[in-house]
């Protein structure tokens, strides 16, 4: 942005919708690149699937796609949240493993329990979020450790919730979260879940906590000098992952019918992977959640397309971190051949 | 009317004493200039006033009424508005997401980014600024712009108590007549308006009043016209100015040490220069106009594009700092804390770390060697330090300074490279710092020396060479540079914004000298 | 009278010689007497607890942890993690037993193959860490899943042919078995591995170098560390001592099974961070690490005394380190 000359005179100014389409394009750089890839592994799904199956894939795919995905994206949307604050949470596994055991174990076959129960249960992840947040706003504690203790806490907790893998959903929750909706032409409810969770983004992100949230990751000091409620926003922050991470819970439950009080534990990490995949910095300040799904969704098409591919099914690790790692390093060689031609801006080192 | 005061306000850091019992105040409709060396406690009594710091004891009243600022939000609230040195922009945030911050404007609720745009250029435009996008990420704007999206942000709220500390470090002779003009109309409103500031001729230009702290304390407030500059800097130092700072050495017939030729980098263009054994030569300008990543390129931080480097006659190519370190050069970097020292490490550590090398056999290293080394040093500098295994962090500012050059005396570098190393430093140690450039001189090293402080600049150096946008547009020299002259030199430049001229005062009103 | 003033001296000097320690070696202490606080505990519920061939047993089982952790604790003083200690350890392991058969004949290359491998799978970590500016936990992740992906693909989900192999015999021989005053080899591999470490931390140029990186990696840079090459080193130490302790665990265990390393992710960093590092790096060494790593099998075996079941011992865990860090773990208020 180097000086006009000083006539007096000023430039002619753009159309608004022109500097924003400008505007967006540059700062989202990572999303794009995240939903690019994500169109690319959908390509190469539906090419695969079609070569292999002789057909498109159709609704019972996308369904259970979707429903493989949800759980993956719930947790990934609170890990979300709590990177752009700069921290990170290694309990998001722990929190779904009490969550799943409790609605299986707690659920009855009525309305009122269906309900109450599910609310609980998100309310449970909501508070194993709240305190994370206290230890490590007023605690002043790092969060990768203290996720890491309220972990195992959890994950002891979920074991004497229920010893053995058992309990039940009961049908109608699993048909409402994970089944589809006859009277929509068999539409998954999950597509209908993900596009109530774009919407309740695009509102999200215009609050002012959400913005709180990216300055503490920005520059904390900076965003407490201009008067932002640094450690409510945090705190929040923290909370809110957790009830995500327990609505993941509930969802894995509805989906698996039953409850198993470790099969959340892998959840942490993916739901790492699904946020750096889908462009977030894990040094917090800036992304979108919209990236955080995108993730989600291309892990779980990759193990689609791995599948279609017939490769080895015991070699899926290897392929989701290679993926990982090659996706990571791409996106920092498009950056610094993006940055090679900026100016650079005054400030630190 | 007194808007704000600080009544006996005391603060330490860790066992240095910033403020010791220290009143200040300044009242409604008046541009109250605070000025101070570095260290004097300025910036701590305004961080105490805006409720960034909290104090150890002592009151505080706004508008006459007994207040404890607990966080910026009350200060805020209370009508107080503060432009920082360490500017409070969010750098992967727009122009217009950091001008609005907490005062977003909405629709049903929720931030609208329409509105924010528009209400950005509205701010812009009432400012008179323009050549600054709102949509712009602020990462990727210069300094001065980021200095001027900050005052536009602090002034926009409209506070009734504005400080400033040193608001035009990176503001050209324009931008400069317009932050005025902008004070001179809250004046007019009736705000109190405190400022700090290095340059005399901006000082007399616009306070009313000017207050002197020295060492924490608060030495006088005067009348700006009655106060003469002589005067000033003898109540801020404490001593009569021509005692001050030590006789420039000039050595006999001194051979070029440090040549550089045609330096290009990002943000440098073409940087040509000489510094001579047993000479100091100064780097002005206003801030951010390159001087840093000069600094940074010749001490192998930053890659070169074009250009060479000889040292002592010899080529040399610079990578990265092992390579600077091993062709002779030494770097005391701005800030010791985050760029200097390893705070909780002993001395000795931080002493010694570059020269681990030559200290270790086959890895290990020699214990009495070091100590040796080490014990010699603390001596030679006189750093105030119970033992060689103190954490760094436990000493005063003024020491742990001491350490830093002690660390790079060691290496036994022919050319160092000084940046703004007497910032934060008390006034005693700062003349044993000038004390020792001048037997550095006397030894035959070269000195590249960048300080914000024109005055310091003005007499330790034989020549000033006056950077802008990455080149060198003037050299200084002769037997007494003057400060002023070196202002003169930096400001008598283009904008890097476009100020509407409806907005500019008449030149009449600048003096400049 | 006189007596009473002295000892009240005594305890105001002890005291103020406390405050001056620096909080990891505050760290350090605790966790030691902790440990011996343990001691006492199940001693007094049995006292066939404190018996030298039980105290032996528990600490060569902390062994396990304790080499594990010593990669752990270089990585971590530098202010990073390693997350693929799980499957590197579970790797290397896999390595030893197919590679050697059980034969003693291949030990003398096998071993040092396999402490060379994940060596270089630390290295490669290193490499993206350095050079492609990957966030640590993102890096090892991916490794981590990638040694995962090799292991089960190459065994077949470990239904390999020799899959079976038992470590060689002499290999078990270093760890099993008694050699001095009826304590268990392997904890006198650990001795000496806890004397090299900890002379290489704080006697060597490296040593310095690493906490120099860890407290200020741009101050370490300007004052002409090899950030590069110290990050490098650290995270091959990372791999390296993750296959050392595959390589004990076959040998203890005789053979490798899946899943091995998985409890050790865990223990690793919390043993890093109850023995008073800072996660953040820059401040801790390895003693620390050695209490921390025998608290925690100290504390599970105590709570196994009281029939505690694996869940509460896990929670347990959980609470253990954030009463550590509560104690010693916190950041300094900005003033």
């Amino acid at each position: 942005m180097s000086a006009t000359p000083a006539s007096g005179t000023r430039p002619a100014r753009r159309t608004h919708f022109e500097a924003r389409l400008n505007y967006y394009s540059a700062q989202n750089v990572p999303l794009l690149l995240s939903l690019g890839i994500l169109l690319g592994l959908i390509l190469i799904y539906f090419l695969l699937f079609a070569v292999r199956q002789h057909r498109l894939p159709g609704n019972f795919e996308l369904s259970t796609t979707l429903n493989n995905t949800m759980t993956v994206g719930l947790t990934a949307i609170g890990q979300a949240l709590v990177v752009f604050t700069g921290g990170i949470d290694l309990s998001v596994g722990g929190i779904v493993d009490v969550t799943n055991s409790l609605a299986a174990v707690l659920m009855r076959n009525n309305p009122g329990s269906m309900l109450g129960v599910s609310l609980l249960v998100i309310l449970v992840g909501a508070g194993a979020g709240l305190i994370n947040g206290l230890f490590v706003t007023y605690g002043r504690l790092q969060p990768i450790i203290v996720t890491i203790a309220t972990l195992t806490i959890w994950q002891g907790v979920a074991l004497l919730i229920l010893p053995q893998p058992g309990g039940a959903i009961p049908p109608p929750v699993t048909a409402i979260l994970a089944g589809n909706i006859a009277p929509l032409a068999g539409l998954p409810s999950s597509v209908v879940i993900l596009v109530l969770l774009l919407l309740l983004w695009q509102a999200l992100r215009r609050t002012g906590f959400v913005v709180t949230l990216y300055a503490i990751g920005n520059d904390e000091r900076a965003a407490h000098a201009n008067g932002a409620p640094v450690n409510l926003a945090r705190i929040g922050a923290y909370t809110l992952g957790g009830a995500f991470s327990g609505a993941a819970g509930l969802y894995l439950a509805a989906v698996a019918t039953s409850g198993d009080a470790t099969t959340g534990s892998q959840l942490t990490l993916t739901s790492i992977a699904a946020v750096v995949l889908g462009g977030i910095s894990l040094f917090g300040g800036r992304g979108s959640v919209v990236g955080a799904l995108a993730g989600a969704c291309i892990l779980t098409l990759l193990l689609n397309v791995l599948f279609f591919a017939g490769v080895n099914p015991q070699l899926q690790e290897f392929f989701q971190g290679l993926f990982l790692i090659l996706a990571v390093v791409i996106s920092t060689l498009i950056r610094r051949l993006l940055q090679s031609g900026r100016q650079v801006g005054g400030g630190s080192l | 009317m007194t808007s704000i005061e600080g009544v006996a306000i005391s603060k330490s850091f860790g066992g240095v004493r910033a403020l010791n019992h220290t009143s200040f105040a300044a009242d409604a409709g008046e541009v109250h200039a605070l000025v101070g060396e570095n260290g004097a406690g300025k910036s701590t009594m305004i961080k105490i006033l805006s409720g960034i710091l909290r104090p150890d004891s002592g009151t505080i009243r706004v508008q006459g009424r007994e207040t404890t600022l607990d966080s910026p939000q009350v200060a805020l609230r209370l009508g107080i508005g503060t432009i920082f040195q360490e500017l409070t922009l969010m750098p992967y945030m727009t122009v217009a997401e950091n001008l609005l911050i907490g005062r977003e404007p909405r629709s049903g609720g929720l931030i609208s980014h329409s509105g924010l745009d528009m209400k950005a250029h509205e701010l812009l435009d009432e400012a008179g600024i323009s050549g600054i996008e709102p949509l712009e990420l602020v990462a990727n704007l210069s300094l001065s712009q980021r200095q001027i999206v900050e005052i536009i942000k602090v002034v926009s709220r409209r506070p009734r108590i504005l400080f400033m500390d040193e608001p035009t470090s990176a503001l050209a002779e324009q931008e400069v007549a317009w932050l005025f003009g902008l004070v001179r109309k809250l004046r007019e409103q009736g705000t109190c308006i405190v400022f700090t500031s290095h340059r005399w001729n901006e000082i007399k230009d616009i306070a009313d009043r000017i207050t002197i702290f020295r060492n924490g304390e608060n030495v006088g407030t005067y009348t700006a016209a009655d106060l003469s500059e002589q005067e000033a800097v003898e109540r801020m130092t404490g001593r009569k100015l021509e005692m001050l700072y030590p006789e420039p050495i000039t050595l006999e017939d001194p051979a070029p040490i440090l040549h550089v030729e045609g330096l290009s980098a990002p943000a440098l263009h073409g940087i040509s220069l000489t510094v001579h054994q047993g000479e100091v030569l100064g780097v002005g300008g206003l801030a951010g106009q390159g001087q840093r990543e000069l600094f940074l390129t010749l001490f192998g931080v930053r890659h070169a594009r074009s250009g060479t480097i000889q040292i002592g006659g010899k080529a040399v190519r610079i990578n990265n700092p092992r390579d600077a370190i091993r062709h002779g050069l030494a770097l005391i970097p701005e800030d010791r804390k985050t760029e200097g020292l390893l705070l909780p490490l002993p001395v000795r550590q931080n002493l010694t770390l570059p020269i681990l090398g030559r200290l270790a056999r086959s890895g290990f290293i020699r214990r009495q060697q070091e100590t040796d080394l080490v014990q010699a040093m603390i001596q030679e500098l006189a750093v105030r330090t119970p033992t060689s295994d103190q954490p760094v962090g436990a000493l005063s500012g003024g020491n742990q300074q001491k350490v830093l050059i002690g660390r790079w005396l060691l290496t036994r570098s022919r050319v160092l490279l000084l940046y703004d190393i007497t910032r934060g430093v008390d006034v005693a140690t700062k003349h044993d710092i000038y004390e020792l450039i001048r037997r550095l001189c006397q030894e035959g090293h070269a000195i590249l020396f960048y300080s914000t402080d024109t005055e310091e600049m003005a007499h330790l150096c034989h020549r000033v060479l006056v950077m802008r946008e990455g080149k060198i547009i003037d050299e200084l020299h002769g037997p007494n540079i003057a400060p002023e002259a070196i202002v003169a030199a930096s400001l008598h430049v283009a904008a890097e914004v476009t100020i509407d001229a409806s907005t500019q005062v008449s030149s009449s009103e600048v003096s400049s000298s | 009278m006189s007596t009473k003033t002295t000892s009240d001296a005594g305890a105001s000097r002890g005291l103020a010689a406390w405050r001056q320690l620096p909080r990891s070696q505050q760290g350090m202490i605790l966790a030691y007497v902790a440990v011996l606080l343990l001691f006492v505990i199940g001693g007094i519920y049995r006292p066939g607890f404190v018996r030298l061939d039980n105290i032996g047993q528990l600490l060569l089982l902390s062994s396990f942890t304790g080499l594990v952790a010593a990669g752990q604790t270089f990585v971590i003083l530098i202010g990073g993690i390693d997350l693929s200690v799980p499957w590197v350890l579970n790797a290397m392991a896999v390595l030893l037993t197919t590679t050697s058969l059980g034969q003693d004949s291949r030990a003398w290359w096998v071993v040092p193959l396999c402490l060379i491998v994940g060596a270089l799978i630390g290295l490669v970590n290193g490499v993206g860490i350095v050079f492609f500016d990957i966030p640590p936990v993102v890096m090892t992740l991916g490794m981590n899943g990638v040694m995962q992906g090799l292991v089960l693909g190459m065994t077949g989900g470990f239904t390999c042919p020799t899959c079976n192999s038992v470590a060689p015999p002499s290999v078990q021989g270093i760890f099993v078995g008694q050699f001095l005053f009826g304590l268990p080899n392997g904890l006198l591999v650990w001795i000496v591995i806890a004397i090299i470490v900890g002379v290489v931390l704080s006697l060597t140029t490296l040593g310095r170098r690493i906490y120099a990186l860890g407290n200020n990696a741009l101050a370490a840079y300007l004052a002409g560390v090899n950030v590069r090459a110290v990050t490098l080193t650290v995270y091959a130490l990372g791999g390296l001592f993750a296959a050392l302790a595959g390589i004990a665990l076959t040998a203890f265990g005789q053979q490798a099974t899946l899943g091995m390393g998985d409890p050790f992710l865990f223990d690793s960093i919390a043993a890093v961070v109850i023995g008073g590092a800072s996660i953040l790096g820059g401040r801790g060494n390895y003693w620390g690490t050695i209490a921390g790593a025998i608290f925690l099998v100290v504390l599970r075996a105590v709570l196994q005394e009281f029939n505690i079941s694996e869940a509460g011992r896990s929670i347990a865990s959980g609470i253990v380190i954030l009463v550590a860090l509560l104690l010693y773990g916190r950041e300094a208020r900005e003033v």
